[in-house]
């Protein structure tokens, strides 16, 4: 392997040898790349809860209407990360069954997963989820619903301000609405091996 | 003359098929150009930049592969080299064994088709199940995608539908939301029965050495949490030179592929899962592949190893939307293909020659690229190529042009060729000696000859 | 994509290449391109050994039999004066087509200053000149096929400029304007059933716009779609920026 290692890198320096000179890198402005009205917004909170919904996910500020919407979905049995549930449990009637523990064995019994976002991007209604931060990855992906349970001192404007914020973490997603494909036909369907439902919670503190 | 095959698969495609993909790529096409020029005040000089930052690091490779290699060492991930497609094939399979895994779930990877990857694991009694939906469809109806981000894009519901029930996934039914909800159940299980998971890489930071990851189905993110062990695929070509410059590039690629402003997961992943998250692999390893493309870098097509494989040249291409995407007979159609499936052919460059022909130069394709690929320029280095090489795919229903050239350059032949050509006004089509002129009467109503008409009245003019 | 160009000297003296499609077919565009540049105050010369720009053999493959023909032309052209051509495709050969094939070749300095004085039409009417607004009027519905060659040039937005301010015409848009024509060249008659089925979902998008008459800066493109229609038996009528741009001069209207 390092045989075609070397083969490989030999090959490219010898391609690149007779060029008399190699293209530069550009500068490029950071403001022509940002969508436009991102950076003159006020209220990155507003701005993101609105952009989240531009892509059919659901923006919350409040548990009680996270309680809300899952009733009025019949999704009455889900996982929440133990961290977090304290602090949620209180506001969850007892009808709801909530594991603080994912049994893969039984992914599909989990109807909602509640997790922790890393992050937030306001440009384009996008949460971000890490893997330090996250307590099970499963949790966030396999259920119907995912939310995030997000802090407004972590919401970020732009790309260029979430890149340089990326935390160093072995796994980062950038999650903005709920899965979708288009595959047949062209037809938007959501809910495809992600959740179908996005929801981001945001609680002060 | 010999005839061109391409325009023999167009003549031979059914009307719906050509309706299906006409109407998918209009609709994105139009949506990305109302995107760009809603949300940028300047899209054009964002897709420059971007095909400088790809040019900068195309011509710096030899800088950047090792560093990006020490990085990701550094981050935990092994890092192997492929020289050809059997390599790389090769390399998975030897990891899947030392894994002692025997089932794949693979997120959608391009790469991976040019390689063959799934029949070479099958073969060997490896299950490499494909998870993104239109990639899926392909591996149960034993096709090929059609284009490279919408594979299934020439396939209409109910054959889906069909399909489906053929793999006894459920009564026919093709309604798109429960054939989704019937892929999706479908998935689950193997997702968590699968040992191996596999994806490409869209980019990979030189900077951090963070692969970046785009889909919309969730399928990359799955087939990431229940394997054990993750393998990427990732071409030479995929590097970008600092994690600022991807915000540049993720701006610009899901407007340009599916005019969406992001796709719904982008994943950066710097190595295996991190200590105490329960799901996530062990292993990771990225498996860089050349497969072909160190030549393209050693000649004069080099911009085209820029390409971020967004498809939105597809989707504009006036020839591609008339003919879809087998007739290119290779894994990358369109625009992009009639440039890389050529080069990557190798020393069978001659049969892949006549796909840089199938285009009539109209430009669109550089016009939309988020990199700025100036791919009618490359169309025509490859024409020349195969005319060089006397390739005759190229030279198939070509007008000799020497002959063309004998006339073009002396006057006085010239002249009597349009005092001449007059013969046209009165001769029946059948019997117009120019094969190139028999071909375009036999569709087209030719002019009146007016050959020495303009140059009798200047002289006239100038008399005066 | 253009590169820079020479404006036109005081006297505006300018070249003309007529093309050899207006040599064969379009002696009127041809024509019309001399009396328009005259009613601007150009002298206009036509060096009588031109041939043709050299294009079809650049995009038919043959870079070397291409290469001939360019350098009969660049000979012929020789001097300082700005070139007219009353064609955006072969404009475009010859500020950017030869300078790709000549990359390697000894004598790329002379096709390169040929590059610099070529100007399209349009393109020099508006940019060269300064003119934005033209005179006279020519009635009627008008739908502008911009040519794919113009890509990436001024002659789109110029030819756009001239037309929207004749008293008189309204400029039609056609769906999917940018989609190209399906001429190309040899593509034309190498590809055939491409070709023209590119061409007549033009000509239904052109129909759809209920046009008097299809405008273009580039025969080539009307030689297809004007062939194509007639050969359906539904004749399109079609002209040059020119022809238009003259006939308002005499006060015309679809002819």
């Amino acid at each position: 392997m390092s045989d075609s290692r070397e083969r490989i890198l030999g090959r490219v320096r010898d391609a690149l040898a007779p060029l008399p000179r190699r293209a530069p890198l550009p500068d490029w402005s950071e403001a022509l790349a940002v969508r436009r009205g991102t950076r003159e917004a006020g209220d990155l909170w507003a701005l993101f809860a609105e952009r989240l919904k531009a892509v059919n996910g659901t923006p919350l500020t409040a548990v009680p209407d996270l309680v809300a919407l899952l009733e009025a979905g019949g999704w009455r049995h889900g996982y929440c990360d133990p961290a977090l549930w304290p602090r949620l449990r209180g506001e969850f009637p007892a009808a709801f069954t909530v594991e603080t523990e994912f049994d893969r064995r039984r992914v599909d019994d989990y109807q909602f997963g509640i997790t922790a976002a890393a992050g937030a991007i306001a440009e384009t209604g996008t949460l971000v989820l890490s893997d330090r931060g996250t307590s099970c990855r499963l949790g966030a992906l396999a259920p119907w619903v995912h939310v995030a349970v997000l802090r407004r001192e972590q919401i970020v404007a732009d790309l260029p301000a979430a890149i340089a914020a990326l935390p160093a973490d072995p796994n980062v997603i950038w999650v903005t609405g709920p899965s979708k494909t288009a595959d047949v036909e062209g037809i938007l369907i959501e809910g495809v091996h992600g959740p179908g439902r996005e929801v981001a919670l945001l609680l002060a503190g | 003359m010999a005839r061109q095959s391409i325009d023999a698969f167009i003549a031979a495609l059914p009307a719906e098929k050509r309706a299906a993909v006409y109407a998918g790529t209009k609709t994105t096409h139009e949506k990305r150009a109302q995107l760009l020029l809603d949300h940028f005040v300047d899209s054009d000089r964002l897709r420059r930049w971007a095909g400088e930052i790809k040019q900068h690091v195309l011509e710096n490779l030899d800088t950047y592969l090792p560093q990006v290699e020490a990085k990701l060492q550094a981050n935990g991930a092994q890092v192997h080299w492929a020289a050809t497609a059997d390599e790389a094939c090769a390399a998975v399979h030897q990891i899947m064994v030392a894994h002692g895994a025997t089932r794949m779930v693979k997120a959608k990877t391009m790469v991976s088709e040019e390689i063959g990857l799934a029949p070479y694991l099958e073969q060997r009694g490896m299950e490499a199940l494909e998870t993104d939906l239109g990639e899926f469809i392909i591996q149960i109806d034993r096709d090929h995608p059609s284009h490279i981000v919408r594979p299934v894009i020439h396939k209409n519901r109910a054959e889906i539908a069909r399909s489906f029930e053929r793999e006894g996934l459920g009564a026919y039914n093709d309604d798109p939301e429960t054939i989704t909800r019937r892929a999706r159940q479908h998935l689950r299980p193997k997702y968590l029965a699968a040992g191996v998971g596999l994806t490409g890489a869209n980019f990979v930071s030189a900077e951090s050495g963070r692969l970046v990851v785009v889909t919309n189905e969730g399928n990359s993110r799955f087939s990431l949490a229940a394997p054990r062990c993750h393998i990427a695929l990732v071409g030479i070509e995929k590097l970008v030179p600092r994690d600022h410059d991807l915000a540049l590039f993720l701006n610009l690629l899901a407007r340009s592929a599916t005019a969406q402003n992001l796709t719904v997961y982008t994943e950066f992943i710097s190595g295996p899962r991190a200590p105490g998250q329960p799901d996530g692999p062990e292993e990771m390893h990225v498996i860089f592949v050349d497969n072909g493309r160190s030549a393209i870098l050693a000649g004069d097509c080099r911009e085209i190893l820029r390409c971020i494989r967004c498809g939105a040249c597809l989707n504009v291409c006036p020839v591609y939307r008339q003919v879809s995407g087998h007739a290119y007979r290779s894994v990358y159609p369109g625009p992009l293909g009639a440039v890389l499936s050529p080069l990557l052919a190798g020393e069978q460059f001659a049969e892949m020659a006549d796909l840089p022909k199938a285009s009539s130069l109209c430009g669109a394709c550089q016009e939309v690229c988020p990199v700025n690929i100036p791919i009618p320029d490359l169309l025509l280095r490859l024409r020349d190529r195969g005319k060089r090489e006397h390739a005759p795919a190229a030279a198939a229903g070509t007008p000799p042009m020497g002959a063309w050239a004998l006339l073009a350059a002396q006057p006085a032949i010239w002249k009597t060729a349009l005092a001449a050509g007059r013969i046209l006004n009165h001769l029946p089509v059948k019997l117009i000696p120019v094969p190139a002129l028999r071909a375009w009467v036999a569709r087209r109503t030719l002019p009146a000859w007016r050959g020495g008409e303009f140059r009798k009245w200047m002289r006239q003019r100038r008399r005066s | 994509m253009t590169p820079d160009r020479q404006l036109p000297g005081a006297d505006k003296r300018v070249q003309l290449m007529a093309t050899c499609l207006c040599d064969a077919f379009y002696a009127d565009t041809a024509r019309a391109a001399v009396e328009v540049l005259e009613h601007l105050g150009c002298t206009v010369e036509f060096p009588e050994r031109q041939t043709c720009c050299g294009q079809p053999a650049l995009n038919g493959g043959d870079w070397r039999a291409s290469r001939k023909v360019v350098r009969h032309t660049v000979e012929v052209f020789a001097g300082d004066l700005p070139v007219i051509v009353p064609s955006a495709s072969c404009a475009a050969m010859l500020f950017h087509g030869a300078p790709l094939e000549f990359e390697q070749e000894p004598d790329l300095a002379a096709v390169r200053q040929l590059a610099r004085r070529t100007w399209e039409f349009a393109d020099f009417i508006v940019n060269g000149l300064g003119v934005k607004q033209w005179p006279g009027r020519f009635d009627g519905r008008l739908a502008f096929h911009r040519s794919c060659h113009a890509r990436g040039t001024a002659t789109g937005a110029a030819a756009l400029t001239l037309l929207s301010s004749l008293a008189g015409a309204t400029v039609v848009p056609i769906d999917e304007a940018e989609q190209c024509c399906g001429f190309g060249g040899t593509f034309a008659v190498a590809f055939p059933h491409v070709s023209a089925n590119m061409g007549a979902l033009k000509l239904e998008h052109v129909r759809a716009a209920r046009p008097d008459l299809l405008v273009a800066v580039d025969m080539s493109c009307m030689m297809h779609l004007g062939g194509l229609a007639e050969a359906e038996g539904k004749p399109l009528t079609t002209r040059h920026l020119a022809q238009v741009l003259r006939d308002a001069l005499g006060q015309g209207g679809p002819r």
